[in-house]
């Protein structure tokens, strides 16, 4: 079971557990990637963050890479919830869930996921910080992390 | 050669003596455009403005404005209006605000240089109203549309050029465009700003029969500096009916090209 959202309002991580796991008794491990939003980035003193995406590609780019994500692990669920627009520092961001029977095909899915989500999904942040606002730009270090995926697989 | 009626036998400027031409209803209509950045076009339409409402705002300025056309144009007369109507249309393809204007009076000579002046009067007060959020606006396309009445008869703009400017503002009356298959180009993010707007469309006529996502990108890049400077980054991704392709990548009529920097979520 594939669940996607993209909102601007706050989830709960536990709400979301508890959705995966009620009514099933062959879940072995839940494994929950959280993201929150830091005060510090590429400047020291980020006072906020503007999350931009493209509608409609955001959530079937994020169908996609759980789809690919349950190609290649044995997965009872997933769960990706991303939120857009304005955040402060502290505030949740992200939220991958995975379940399967045994933990490692869980941790390994997360972790698959949110590596693609970082490189594929059409999100831009623009941080608000006191000496003015700039896009983020993209790491060579999520792109590399995406490689090692690909390799893997030859 | 048609005579210019405001040069007499002596070269010299003068006001037509016009006491002899009959008494006829005439009326005309012209209009203008204003292009502006998406956001500032929402803004207007959506009523958000500090200034309040700026339509309303530009609508009585063109109607004085046709008023006091005698006192702007040197030779021009004074005329007795009898109806003024401005008028605003949302063009999302411009983008920005076109505005009309038609003048009407039972009297002696034309009424094209009220039409014209209420008009140019409008978008200036677009631009004075908007002028905090957007500096950018350009005022443009100001001209008659339409003519009625007087001695040389009605004159419409739209049965000269419609042939050949696809997409040209037509008359009031008639202002269906001719569709023609037109590609979908969308920014995002730093792109969006950098270009200064969130989409353009492109008619593929202007483009020629194999169209990939170089064709598109040569086809930005010729169309204004702003344009070819943000797309010598070839960093920027791109997305064809919203799946990441490469630039070797066909596109069709009616497709929806994306084009944004590389992604920052999660």
């Amino acid at each position: 079971m594939i669940r996607i959202r993209v909102q601007p309002e706050v989830f709960n991580a536990g709400q979301e557990i508890e959705a995966i796991t009620c009514d099933r008794r062959d879940v072995g491990a839940v494994v929950n990637f959280l993201g929150y939003v830091r005060d510090f980035n590429e400047r020291p003193d980020v006072v906020a963050l503007t999350l931009e995406h493209y509608p409609g590609m955001t959530e079937q780019s994020l169908h996609e890479i759980a789809e690919s994500a349950q190609a290649r692990w044995p997965l009872h669920a997933i769960t990706i919830i991303h939120r857009i627009g304005r955040l402060t520092p502290g505030d949740p961001i992200v939220l991958v869930a995975v379940a399967s029977a045994h933990r490692q095909a869980a941790f390994d899915a997360c972790n698959f996921v949110m590596d693609y989500l970082k490189t594929q999904a059409p999100f831009w942040k623009k941080e608000h910080s006191r000496s003015g606002d700039y896009w983020v730009a993209a790491r060579h270090s999520d792109s590399d992390a995406v490689r090692r995926w690909e390799n893997a697989n030859e | 050669m048609t005579k210019l009626t405001h040069i007499d036998s002596k070269g010299q400027a003068h006001m037509v003596d016009v006491s002899d031409k009959a008494l006829t209803a005439r009326s005309a209509t012209a209009c203008a455009s204003i292009k502006m950045r998406p956001e500032t076009l929402e803004m207007i339409m959506t009523e958000r403005h500090a200034k309040g409402d700026v339509l309303a705002t530009a609508r009585i300025a063109g109607i004085q404005a046709a008023k006091r056309t005698s006192d702007l144009i040197p030779l021009c007369h004074p005329l007795m209006l009898s109806k003024v109507s401005v008028e605003f249309e949302a063009d999302p393809e411009l983008p920005g605000m076109r505005v009309y204007a038609t003048c009407k009076l039972a009297g002696q000579t034309g009424v094209e240089m009220e039409a014209l002046t209420s008009v140019s009067v409008a978008a200036l007060t677009l631009y004075d109203m908007c002028k905090a959020v957007d500096k950018h606006m350009v005022i443009g396309e100001i001209q008659v549309l339409e003519k009625r009445g007087g001695k040389s008869g009605d004159w419409c703009l739209s049965s000269e050029v419609s042939a050949v400017i696809l997409d040209s503002t037509a008359t009031s009356s008639s202002r269906a465009r001719v569709s023609a298959p037109e590609i979908r180009v969308r920014f995002f993010a730093h792109l969006r700003e950098q270009v200064q707007r969130d989409e353009c469309l492109i008619n593929c006529q202007d483009l020629p029969d194999e169209v990939t996502v170089s064709v598109i990108i040569q086809w930005l890049t010729a169309q204004d500096a702003c344009l070819a400077q943000a797309f010598a980054n070839d960093s920027l991704l791109v997305a064809v009916n919203q799946t990441m392709v490469d630039r070797n990548a066909q596109v069709q009529p009616g497709d929806e090209v994306a084009f944004f920097p590389p992604v920052t979520g999660g």
